[in-house]
Order: structure tokens, then sequence, then C-alpha cells
């Protein structure tokens, strides 16, 4: 053992055991008297004290958030659905009615929230190098410390990309624990409907309500997972459909064969005009990718494409055939 | 004369921050890897006993100047280091300073610790963990691990000489093994 070595491991040991309740002005003074024996006693003892009560610091912050960014609609290109691999399974979950407020939804210490407003997009980056990106009318609330990283989605959709450590990552939405294993994926939340679309690595989706848990999944990179209600649905190499559930990341809506009523749904998630659709028209099968804002433009397609008539208000759009 | 608690903070807040510059200098002018934890802690130990007198106005000039001088020193008392080493540390240093690391700003410090932790051994940050979030005390980690108060001590002593040279810019690889260089037998003034 060098030297050195030897100085920096009685000095840990000193810092160790200043820090126990047993420690006595005799021990006090013993510690006192080895640091004045030589700088480099002192250099080494204050090189780790340093470090280790910034570490301190650190493990008594509750949720620390390192920065956020507003994400600007239509930004990003289209190159990031290529990137995307090419068998996603969609795996929605959707909890079963609660019928009383959920413990798990209150953590112990003090979090941080986050939440965008309608049309909103942001993304928030955390010190261990994780992004949240939520979409339209989510809140989040986090804690992330050296022990757990636990985010809970009160409400809405967020696509994540975890940094992967040691350090578990807990996704709760409602009683749903989403155990991050691998890196990249979203967690969207409608009341007690989950889904969740995995585009990278691996996610553990289980139940922490014990009177009535839902079966625990483990689902990979392409996977969706999708409950409604009792059922689950668990997709495969759904392809398309995970680049069509997050084509929002781009400020996009994607729809294939989907009904005019679901594709209304979704782009009143964003805008304060409302589409409303009366009669039939809410059957007609819709497909092709839409700018997330321009609901105008959208109308007016539905106008041109299939001849279906469109009255506005001031607060609506009302489609019909 | 400087007080303890002016030197103390000036050496956590002016001299820690160049660590890492001052590591990567040490290592570039010196052959034996090994020793360079050793060269460190001399070079602090003159920054100090400096410093005692006076505070430095340019800290990073300062160090630099004593880290050079001592390099030197040491080259031309080892017999065996070679005569092309001396010829290096004399002619081709630039004269300069030291920058301190951009990554080590307090915003970073969370992320730094917790990959610092990452690369702690299993057992290591287990300790580590009890004692810093739980606030347990040894016996405490002792009793809830299921190991001895002496092991406990072993692990924490690893983890916070590791995660100290990680949060200072090192790489956060404590060597337990030295092998034996020429320094060791002499000491070296």
């Amino acid at each position: 053992m060098t030297a050195a070595r030897e100085i920096e491991e009685t000095a840990a040991v000193w810092l160790i055991r200043r820090d126990e309740a047993d420690w006595s002005p005799g021990d006090e003074f013993e510690f006192q008297s080895w640091l004045d024996e030589s700088y480099a006693h002192m250099s080494a003892f204050w090189r780790l004290e340093t470090a280790w009560r910034g570490a301190d610091r650190i493990a008594a912050l509750g949720s620390y958030a390192a920065s956020v960014a507003s994400k600007r609609r239509f930004q990003a290109s289209r190159q990031r659905w290529m990137s995307l691999a090419a068998s996603f399974v969609i795996v929605a979950l959707s909890l079963p009615l609660m019928l009383r407020g959920s413990s798990v939804d209150d953590p112990v210490r003090p979090v941080s929230q986050f939440r965008t407003q309608l049309g909103g997009h942001k993304q928030v980056s955390f010190a261990d190098g994780s992004t949240i990106e939520l979409n339209t009318q989510t809140i989040i609330r986090s804690n992330v410390t050296l022990r757990h990283r636990d985010i809970w989605l009160d409400k809405g959709e967020a696509f994540f990309s975890v940094k992967h450590l040691a350090i578990p990552f807990v996704v709760h939405a409602g009683s749903r624990l989403i155990t991050v294993l691998g890196t990249k994926f979203s967690v969207r939340r409608d009341g007690n409907n989950v889904r969740v679309v995995v585009t990278d690595g691996r996610v553990r989706v289980s139940d922490a309500d014990t009177s009535h848990p839902s079966p625990t999944a483990t689902i990979d990179k392409g996977d969706i997972l999708e409950e409604q209600g009792e059922s689950t649905l668990l997709l495969q190499n759904a392809g398309s459909k995970v680049e069509q559930s997050l084509a929002w990341r781009d400020g996009m809506l994607e729809f294939d064969r989907t009904p005019l009523v679901e594709v209304a749904n979704e782009f009143n998630r964003y805008n304060q005009r409302k589409l409303v659709i009366a009669g039939d028209a809410g059957s007609i099968r819709i497909g092709g990718s839409f700018k997330v804002s321009n609901v105008d433009a959208f109308a007016r397609l539905l106008h041109d494409a299939y001849g279906l008539r469109i009255e506005r208000t001031s607060t609506e759009t009302k489609i019909f055939s | 004369m400087v007080d303890d608690v002016a030197l103390r903070d000036w050496f956590c807040n002016q001299v820690l921050p160049l660590e890492s510059a001052l590591t990567a200098f040490i290592r570039r002018n010196w052959r034996e890897q090994n020793d360079a934890v050793d060269i460190r802690q001399e070079i602090y130990e003159r920054a100090l006993i400096g410093a005692r007198a006076a505070l430095p106005y340019h800290t990073s000039g300062y160090l630099y100047a004593i880290a050079r001088n001592h390099l030197a020193n040491l080259a031309r008392r080892a017999k065996i280091v070679s005569i092309d080493l001396v010829a290096d540390i004399d002619t081709e240093l630039p004269v300069g300073a030291f920058e301190p690391e951009p990554e080590l700003i307090a915003r970073d410090e969370l992320r730094r610790t917790m990959v610092g932790l990452q690369r702690l051994p299993p057992r290591c940050r287990e300790v580590v963990l009890l004692r810093k979030v739980e606030g347990l005390s040894t016996r405490e980690v002792a009793e809830r691990m299921g190991v001895g108060i002496d092991t406990v001590e072993k692990q924490l002593t690893l983890g916070i000489r590791a995660l100290t040279d990680f949060m200072l810019g090192g790489s956060g690889k404590i060597q337990r093994q030295s092998r034996l260089s020429f320094r060791q037998k002499g000491k070296f003034l």
C-alpha cells in the first residue's frame, strides 16, 4: 500500500466514525491531532469530506429535474419513424375501476410535478440522464433519488427514454406499475385504461392493487399492451401501429382505417375547437397522417374527399354526412 | 497567516475542481501510472503549505507551477528514470495553468453521483446507499446486511474513495493492490 492510499484509507475511516452517534470529545481530539500532523492528512481528509458531503446534499433532495424544455410541434423529422423498429406490439392496460383511493398514488417524499396544457408538448430532463416527453394535457409527478426513480402518470400520455442504471425506474399509472428494464417506451392513461408501447428494451407491467390485480406481463421492443375494462390486448409485431401510436412526438396524428369518431376524439385531445361527428359519418374509416393542430385542414379534407358537410360554430366544427 | 477554515474553503472550492486536469498532467508526465495518486497528494500537500502563508491569487497557475516543479524534482532524484523524461519536463512543458473540468459544475452533481454509484461493486453500493439514503449507522448496516462491522467499514471506505475519485473527474476505480514502484524504496521529499 503506498503512502497516499494509506492516508486516504485512514481519512475515510475518520470520516465514517465521525458521523457515528457515539463520537466523543476524546475521539474528536484524536482526530484533530491526526489532521494536524501533516498537510497530506488535511488534503486527503478534506478531499474525501467534500465529495461525501456533496453526496449528502443530493441524498436529501427529493425530486430533481435538470431542465424542462417546451417542444415546438412539427419540429422533428420523419426520419424518426424510420428508426423505430419494425415490430412493435402495443400493449394497453386498462385498469379496473378503482372504488377507493389508491395509496400507491401518494408518495411519501416531496415530488416535482410537470404538466402540459391542451395541445402542449414538453420534454423534461432528469439528472440521471433520463428524459420524459409529455403529450397534450398530461400531468406527471416525479421523485428521482439515489435509491429509486419513481414517476406517477396522473393523466395523459408520455414517452420515456430511461437511462439504464442500477437504480430502478418505475412508472405508476393508477395501480399499474411499469417497471423499466430497458429503455424507451410510452404510457398513455385515460382514466383507468392504460396503454404501454415499447420501442426499445423491455418493461414489466404489474398491478399494485392487491384486491383485484391484473396479470403481470413482460413486454419487449415492439409490443403494445392495452387494457380496456377487464380485457387485456397484447399486440406483438404490430409494426405500423407503434409508429402511429408515437406520431404525436413529431406533431402528427396517424390513422389506418380508423373510424372517424375515434379520429375526432384524438384531435380533440389537442385542440380547443372540438370536432363533433353527427350521424353515420362517425363510422367512416380514415387513413393517413395529419398535423395535430390543423383541425381546419382536416375538416376541409373530409369535405373534399368524402363529401361530408361542415358547420363551424365558435367552439365546434360539426361534421355530418 | 491563513486560518484553517479559509484554507479548507480555498482547497475545496479552488483546488479540487482542478483535480481532473492535474491528474491528467501527472499521468502525461510520469511514466509509472500507479504513482499518480501519491504524486498528486504530494502536490496537494505542497500547495497547502504554501497557501498557509497567503492564499494565491490564481490558484490554477499556482498549482501548475507546484506540479511542474515537483515532477521535475522527482525525475531528477529517481535514478532509474531515463534521461529523456527529465529533458521532457524541462523543455517541453508549456507554461500555463489548469482548466477546471467543465462537467463538474453543481448542476450535474446528481447525475455524476448516480453514475458514480452505478460503478461501485454491488455490495459496496448497497452499503453506501444504506448509509447515505437511509442514514443507518455502521452497526445498523452490519445488522441489515448480516456482515461484520469491519466489513462495513471496509466497504464504506472503498465506496467513499471511489465515489470521491469519480466525483472529481476520475474513473472511480480504486486500486487496491499497488504494484511496487521505485518510489517505495525510499521516501521522496
